[in-house]
């Protein structure tokens, strides 16, 4: 034990584990040193922070408060050394961490970002907080003491290689919490690491964050909009003005003493003050009939769900397909001018029972009824069901994630997008739109590109899109997070303006003040994990090989196209193809049946079936009109495609980039990127469903048209790119963070052997080689 | 495409030495390279039955139909500059798409290196220095050329000769005209959108509006 904790006593009595690790380094708070700091993004006339003078002493504790856009997440970036990272400006003075540059030991300034998910980097929460420690070449055998003492201390008990996914929002925050801590900081960065959390689940995350920083001594500065209970336990309260100057610096009670009232005016929720009003926002009405809105009378029943069951089928690369039941068997009925608060858990559903009442997703079972004075003309199918304009009448839907809700050209643009789609009244709709405008105060961005405005202000222009064409059921999903006081008011000020209009309001919440103004509300619950099958299944053959030898036999095939000749040549090695999947396919041993193993195989070959008709008639055409010739080109490609389909799905991505950095020996950074991303295939599908659905319950989704459709393609495809150049940005802080710039050279926590089974696939591929010959041979033209 | 008579900002290269990524740079290929790969597997499943109608009459026509294949390399290439990006980039989607299941298996990979190979060379052709038509022009259809020969081989070998020459031709001036111009267009419309700010199309567009 070589302690040297400045908080001596306390420390080492509380330390369970903290000390303890490598004694090497004794964990100890460092002195922040930030001087004259000056950041300017390019593009920007005026810089973000000006001038910024900062002392930090080590160990010290300090809570930074300051409106939006003032400049307190630069500020963190700064002290993390991070600033140019994901961004290019003009940045001059100088952050010293204890005298030094900040990343001049990697990791001795941990940043833990707002979003936790949004660092993750690896398959199980064990390898992700390893990733730091591979980035500083810890030799692979002193890794699991280190993972486990470090999962422990933040109070994760699950297995190691559960997946990151699986983690709830407190959990997650834990998890970005140890990948931090692994690599021993001597300052621990947080930005605004409550915001996505309950009330309960934030009193726990900021208990660990006091345990945490107090056993280590760590000097502490967290970013919060929200300062109750953070005031408590930090020694200092820092706040920056709109201007990123530093307007107030002292003891927490001293400087909300002294400046309650204005940081109130800015928009910061101060422990002590009563929860703020919704704006009042009144609207020109609609002549009678023209919106869905008011057509079914106050507390009528606008939608009821019987039976409703939502399951989710989820695919990770390489593994099999999992289904979750996200929502079973609920009865609900949403009522006209009323306001329901789903709450629950992260996992609960909310989401999920959300969409299937509003037709944004079809339920797995049960039905889903709307009003019949709501259901279009052309019949009462089931939501789900109906086009894009019919749906859009009648539902508004406000997104997680407003920035993926935004479909116009400018502001005003976007907010008119639907009323236009369903040819409502010019005149009506564009004098809404100057209302809901003037009182979010983006009035003056009216001719602003949407994507152009802050987080903010799109969750505001989300919401006022949606209730502009006056919609009977608006289904906003958690609307509120992350807002100040100022933003808040205006969010709930317009949901509350379409309900007074006979909107049932459906909101999805954690946040105490939305949830206190709900007419009613439904608790869902998280359903119970699922325990493990008491005996695991038996894993086929072609499973138990390494990921560079199954690619091998999918490139074995290349030499094919050579040697075959004939349909006869092609059928024989297509034969023997056949065969060695299939025994690749057995699964021996003790245990249960794998289920779906050949019904995988088939369905990755659909896709295939097209290709060989389109190459067989090409050649029939092409090559003398000869049905032997056409069947022979078909069986070729039939030939080149198979082996794929029976090992592509058994390719992790993850261990595929141990394989190809270690046995390979390709150059680690680019591999560690390549196999980060490929971990987030997922979240691009979602994020295609989610653009997909904003538009069709707006109104413009392309219900038919070959050029429409293709138009919303290349339009859909620029949303999924920006979303993919975000995530980008935000892990490419996430991995600097960690050691990952200057890891040129790195350890990697998981080993990359050859087996016997590797050996044998390669084999197998070799046959098929073989049999190409062999049959040019024994079956000549 | 614009011919105005503005003087255009000088081009902007990446930052430090070419070669030397930083994380940004790994991610962005990275990301884009997914995010691709997901849209070509879509565009896989969509196009096959356009394609086998378009040239049910003359086959190589299917070739005008291919070029959205090699926009993830060349977008690659404009957004980050340096070294390598093309192949990184393209090479990234078709194992995506591939692992995802498309209909070509595992030799999409083949595929994806080679189309991604033939867009880095119009770049290295010209030492990395510009980013305008020139390159594009070369690389694309050098992109398209190169696996037109591929599929040759893997495909196409029971046509005689000068089917293969035009569909070679044909490949490559699609991708050169259609995939540089779709290409262009969504570099040009992400760093409008302000998600290229770190990298030298963002800044070029921050320069110009900065008078």
């Amino acid at each position: 034990m070589t302690t040297t904790d400045r908080r001596g006593g306390a420390a080492s009595a509380a330390t369970p584990s903290g000390a303890a690790r490598g004694g090497a380094r004794a964990p100890a708070g460092a002195g922040v040193r930030v001087e004259d700091l000056t950041w300017r993004p390019y593009g920007r006339s005026r810089p973000v922070l000006a001038g910024l003078d900062l002392t930090i002493e080590p160990g010290e504790r300090v809570l930074l408060a300051g409106p939006s856009g003032s400049g307190k997440s630069t500020l963190l970036r700064a002290v993390a050394g991070l600033l140019l990272t994901a961004d290019s400006g003009d940045l001059s003075g100088s952050v010293t961490i204890d005298g030094q540059a900040p990343q001049d030991r990697p990791g001795s300034v941990g940043l833990v970002l707002q979003d936790p998910g949004s660092g993750v980097v690896a398959s199980t929460i064990g390898r992700d907080v390893a990733f730091g420690l591979e980035n500083v070449e810890l030799p692979r055998g002193e890794m699991p003491p280190r993972v486990a003492a470090t999962l422990a201390e933040v109070g994760l008990t699950m297995a190691a290689d559960s997946p990151p996914a699986a983690l709830s929002g407190g959990e997650s925050q834990r998890l970005a919490l140890a990948g931090a801590l692994a690599m021993e900081p001597s300052v621990l960065l947080l930005d605004e690491p409550t915001a996505m959390l309950d009330a309960a689940t934030a009193g726990s995350v900021r208990g660990l964050v006091d345990v945490v920083t107090r056993v280590r001594g760590l000097t502490l500065v967290v970013v919060e909009h929200r300062l109750t209970g953070w005031v408590d336990l930090v020694d200092r309260l820092v706040v920056l003005d709109a201007e990123g100057a530093v307007l107030a610096d002292g003891p927490p009670e001293a400087v909300l003493h002294e400046h309650a009232g204005r940081l109130v005016a800015e928009g910061i929720w101060v422990p002590g003050w009563p929860e703020p009003e919704p704006l009042e926002i009144a609207l020109t009405p609609w002549p009678s009939g023209a919106a869905a809105s008011g057509l079914v009378r106050p507390d009528d029943v606008v939608v009821a769900a019987r039976d409703v069951t939502v399951e989710h089928r989820t695919r990770r690369l390489g593994a099999e397909s999992r289904t979750t039941t996200a929502v079973s068997d609920v009865d609900l009925d949403v009522r006209a001018g009323r306001v329901l608060a789903l709450v629950g858990p992260s996992g609960s559903g909310k989401t999920s029972l959300m969409g299937a009442l509003g037709g944004l997703t079809a339920p797995t079972s049960g039905r889903v009824d709307v009003a019949s004075a709501l259901t279009p003309a052309t019949g009462p199918p089931p939501p789900h069901e109906w086009a894009s304009t019919d749906l859009a009448k009648v539902v508004a839907w406000v997104p997680q994630r407003s920035a993926s809700a935004l479909l116009g050209r400018t502001v005003r643009d976007d907010v008119l997008t639907t009323p236009r789609a369903l040819g409502l009244d010019a005149v009506v709709s564009g004098r809404r739109a100057d209302e809901v405008l003037a009182a979010l105060g983006l009035d003056r961005l009216g001719a602003v590109d949407p994507r152009h405005l802050s987080g903010g202000e799109q969750r505001r222009l989300a919401v006022a899109a949606a209730i502009l064409h006056g919609p009977a059921v608006l289904l906003a999903d958690e609307p509120t997070v992350g807002q100040d006081r100022l933003t808040w008011s205006a969010v709930m000020g317009i949901l509350e303006a379409s309900r007074d209009e006979g909107a049932a309001l459906v909101l999805t919440t954690h946040d105490e003040g939305a949830i206190g103004r709900a007419d009613e509300t439904l608790h869902l619950s998280a359903p119970p994990p699922q325990p493990p099958p008491e005996t695991p299944e038996r894993r086929p053959l072609v499973a138990r090989v390494g990921p560079l030898a199954l690619l091998a036999v999918g490139l074995s095939v290349l030499p094919l196209p050579a040697l075959l000749e004939t349909w006869r040549q092609g059928l024989a090695v297509l034969g023997v193809e056949v065969l060695l999947g299939l025994i690749g396919l057995v699964a021996p041993g003790p245990g249960r049946r794998p289920a779906r193993r050949v019904r995988g195989v088939l369905t990755r070959h659909a896709p295939a079936a097209l290709a060989v008709l389109g190459v067989a008639w090409s050649a029939w055409l092409l090559g003398g009109r000869d049905v032997e010739v056409a069947s022979g080109a078909g069986l070729r490609v039939l030939c080149l495609v198979v082996p794929s389909a029976f090992v592509v799905g058994y390719l992790d991505p993850e261990r595929l980039g141990d394989h190809l950095a270690q046995r390979l020996r390709l150059p680690p950074r680019p591999v560690v990127a390549a196999t980060a991303a490929l971990q987030r295939v997922q979240s691009f599908d979602a994020l295609w469903d989610e653009l997909m659905k904003t538009r069709r319950v707006r109104g413009v989704r392309a219900d038919r048209g070959l050029v429409a459709r293709l138009r919303e393609a290349v339009v859909v495809t620029g949303g999924l790119l920006i979303g993919a150049l975000g995530q980008a940005a935000t892990l490419a802080l996430a991995m600097d963070a960690r050691g990952f710039a200057e890891a040129r050279r790195r350890t990697w926590a998981a080993e990359a052997t050859w087996r016997v089974a590797d050996t044998v696939a390669i084999v197998a591929g070799v046959a098929v080689v073989a049999a190409g010959f062999a049959a040019r041979l024994l079956l000549p033209a | 495409m614009t011919t105005s008579q503005r003087v255009r900002p000088t081009e902007i290269r990446a930052s430090g030495a070419l070669p030397r990524w930083r994380t940004i740079d790994l991610l962005t290929c990275a990301f884009l390279g997914v995010a691709f790969g997901v849209a070509y597997w879509a565009w896989g499943l969509a196009y096959e039955t356009p394609s086998n109608l378009i040239s049910a009459g003359f086959p190589p026509l299917s070739a005008l139909l291919n070029w959205p294949w090699l926009v993830a390399g060349i977008v690659g290439m404009l957004v980050i500059r340096r070294p390598g990006a093309a192949v990184f980039t393209e090479l990234l989607a078709a194992v995506v798409s591939a692992l995802i299941g498309t209909q070509w298996g595992l030799t999409t990979l083949i595929s994806g290196f080679v189309q991604g190979l033939g867009v880095e060379l119009g770049f290295a052709a010209f030492a990395y220095a510009t980013y305008r038509w020139a390159p594009l022009l070369l690389g694309g259809f050098l992109g398209g050329a190169f696996e037109a020969v591929y599929e040759w081989y893997s495909w196409y070998q029971e046509w005689d000769f000068g089917y293969k020459v035009a569909y070679l031709f044909l490949f490559g001036a699609s991708v050169a005209v259609f995939g540089s111009l779709l290409s262009v267009w969504l570099t040009r419309f992400l760093a409008y959108v302000g998600a290229l700010n770190a990298f030298p199309p963002g800044q070029e567009v921050r320069e110009r509006n900065a008078v």
